[in-house]
């Protein structure tokens, strides 16, 4: 008799979690799936589209979506929107304490295109129709409005040096700036120069240490690794190390070029022989795909960032 | 000859072997505390442990661990709140009331809870448990369904075929004479079980909790994905929260020099949870062997 009420008991029990399961699964699609969602705005079924941005209530929270302290794409982010302020020296990250972490593009991405009511910021060169990139200041983050300037949440890849750069360092800096080099740039950023001359060695041999950001050195890796298999007498040596590492590494002779994601200081160059642009990487804001918004200011980004406005009504 | 040459070499393969371990704990610690301790020294020992304000990336730094200690402690607390009645009462029914044909399914669907990795459960929770979250109660207590509210019901999960193992086997260790002392004296099957059996087993149940401690609290991976990773003071049950584990795992990835130092200081800190946690264990362990 036991028996049987514990067995009912347990195949109740199991039924009714299936039944949630269902349910989960069932949810997802209205809400967390927009990339089924998506083909649906190029058919002619307009009731689609126009379903889903009333589902959208501007009433609800804004979640915003950050990168965790130290990536290089949050902090050239949060200094070019504004985010950080800077006063008597003294630098200070305003991203909003509620703002959801996480470490990757991926956990962003995944975060917005499964959050309606989610923004958050990834580089440009990781968009995809998973999620919606928004435009700043009517300007859409194309890498032709990154490279005119117009699109302004964008930062360049730089790489420094000191003067009397060895020969074999030399041939490899203007490997990045030739042709073949800006094509390996191009598969992930944006290249600086789209009309650059083939690439003709010098045939110099000898070791070049390159040493910085965190954010450069995988491109500066395979443009690398590309280099040495032109000129098999060199070996370059890439160093992950962090922007300012780098840069004063190139001061002190440690490296023989610096890598660098943000801007060069007016007190660093001044004891610096040349810096050089390699590349540009812009940071596009992304929201879900079923979120109506299309364009924000700058002020916007910023006070959505900074957790200044927290409805969606207050931007819409 | 021959026999005693090997005898010797192998008593030394075997010693040789139970060094690794020992060592291996060795180096950890070495490692943890001369790394460690010199960032909590510069950053103020009260600062770090008590300091509510985590910003490594603004100048000057500010490293407090207040918020992630609270994190930890709160998403643990949750998780034995979600996974000890379940876990005991499951223990319970397999040891004393399970009918034979379905504990032999019972049994290996615990134990296979136990081999899944923590990825897979944190994936399952940000695709399943944090939607039903969001939709249930984001609209009248906010957040985005990432929240102490989701890692815990996650980690009451996770924690669950430890707490039914060891429970399990503290119960089925009681004398039977217990059980058939009560029944003799009129008690029914359920008021023995309950009453005299379970008791009796209290000591290996509350190990049971323990490890289930230790378990929810060195969680990493599942808990990252559906925390939210805040590092602030915890604001609410539906809001996020960022764990010991998840700060430093969140952060090493570009951290250098003091915040670097100040993550593996953090390890410290978590060090010293497990290790209270693994006296504890002991303590009971001991009490147990006394009843």
């Amino acid at each position: 008799m036991k028996k049987s009420i514990a067995l009912i008991l347990v195949c109740t029990l199991a039924l009714f979690l299936f039944a949630a399961c269902d349910d989960g699964s069932s949810e997802a699609p209205a809400y967390g799936n927009p990339s089924q969602d998506t083909p649906a705005q190029d058919t002619p079924a307009q009731d689609a589209p126009a379903q889903d941005t009333s589902n959208f209530d501007n009433r609800r929270e804004i979640i915003v979506v950050s990168r965790e302290s130290g990536s290089g794409t949050r902090g050239a982010f949060v200094e070019l929107t504004g985010v950080e302020v800077s006063a008597d020296g003294n630098t200070t990250d305003m991203t909003s304490p509620e703002a959801v972490i996480g470490n990757n593009t991926n956990a962003i991405m995944t975060n917005v295109s499964g959050d309606l009511y989610a923004i958050g910021y990834i580089s440009t060169g990781s968009i995809d129709n998973s999620i919606k990139a928004v435009n700043i200041d009517g300007v859409e983050p194309t890498p032709a409005n990154i490279l005119a300037g117009n699109y302004k949440i964008a930062r360049p890849f730089i790489v420094v040096t000191m003067d009397g750069l060895s020969p074999v360092a030399q041939d490899f800096l203007s490997f990045i700036m030739s042709q073949e080099g800006q094509e390996i740039v191009a598969d992930r950023y944006i290249p600086v120069d789209q009309s650059a001359p083939a690439f003709e060695s010098n045939r110099a041999t000898g070791t070049v240490v390159v040493g910085g950001s965190t954010s450069v050195s995988p491109v500066v890796e395979r443009l690398a690794e590309a280099y040495q298999e032109i000129n098999t007498g060199a070996n370059i040596e890439v160093h992950a190390t962090g922007s300012g590492a780098g840069i004063t590494g190139a001061i002190d002779g440690v490296v023989d070029i610096g890598m660098s994601s943000r801007n060069i200081r007016d007190s660093e160059m001044e004891n610096l022989y040349q810096q050089i642009t390699i590349a540009m990487d812009g940071i596009a804001v992304i929201v879900n795909n079923d979120n109506p918004l299309t364009n924000l200011t700058m002020e916007e980004v910023r006070e959505i960032f900074t957790g200044e406005k927290t409805r969606w009504s207050d931007v819409h | 000859m021959k026999k005693q040459l090997i005898e010797s070499v192998m008593k030394y393969i075997f010693m040789l072997a139970a060094t690794v371990s020992i060592l291996a704990v060795a180096l950890i610690c070495a490692f943890l505390f001369i790394n460690g301790v010199p960032a909590m020294h510069e950053i103020g020992f009260f600062n770090f442990l008590l300091g509510r304000v985590w910003a490594p990336s603004d100048t000057p730094q500010v490293f407090g661990i207040f918020p992630m200690i609270l994190g930890s402690i709160y998403i643990t607390a949750g998780a034995i709140i979600v996974g000890v009645p379940i876990g005991v009462l499951t223990a319970i029914f397999m040891a004393k009331f399970c009918p034979p044909i379905l504990y032999r399914y019972l049994k290996p669907a615990t134990q296979l809870l136990a081999g899944i990795p923590s990825i897979v459960y944190g994936f399952f929770g940000l695709i399943v448990i944090v939607p039903m979250v969001r939709e249930t109660f984001g609209i009248t207590f906010g957040g985005n369904g990432q929240s102490i509210f989701t890692a815990s019901i996650l980690l009451g999960i996770m924690i669950l075929p430890t707490i039914i193992g060891v429970s399990e086997a503290a119960i089925r260790a009681v004398p039977e004479s217990y059980y058939e002392a009560a029944v003799a004296m009129g008690a029914s099957h359920e008021r023995s079980v309950f009453f005299v059996v379970t008791p009796a087993a209290g000591s290996g149940i509350m190990t049971s909790i323990i490890l289930g401690v230790g378990r929810a609290i060195g969680e990493t991976m599942a808990v990252i994905l559906v925390a939210g990773n805040q590092a602030r003071m915890p604001t609410g049950l539906f809001r996020g929260v960022r764990t010991l584990t998840a700060n430093i795992v969140m952060e090493m990835g570009y951290a250098a020099e003091l915040h670097r130092e100040a993550l593996i200081a953090t390890g410290v800190v978590l060090f010293v949870f497990i290790l209270i946690i693994n006296v504890l264990f002991n303590l009971m362990k001991k009490r147990g062997q006394q009843l």
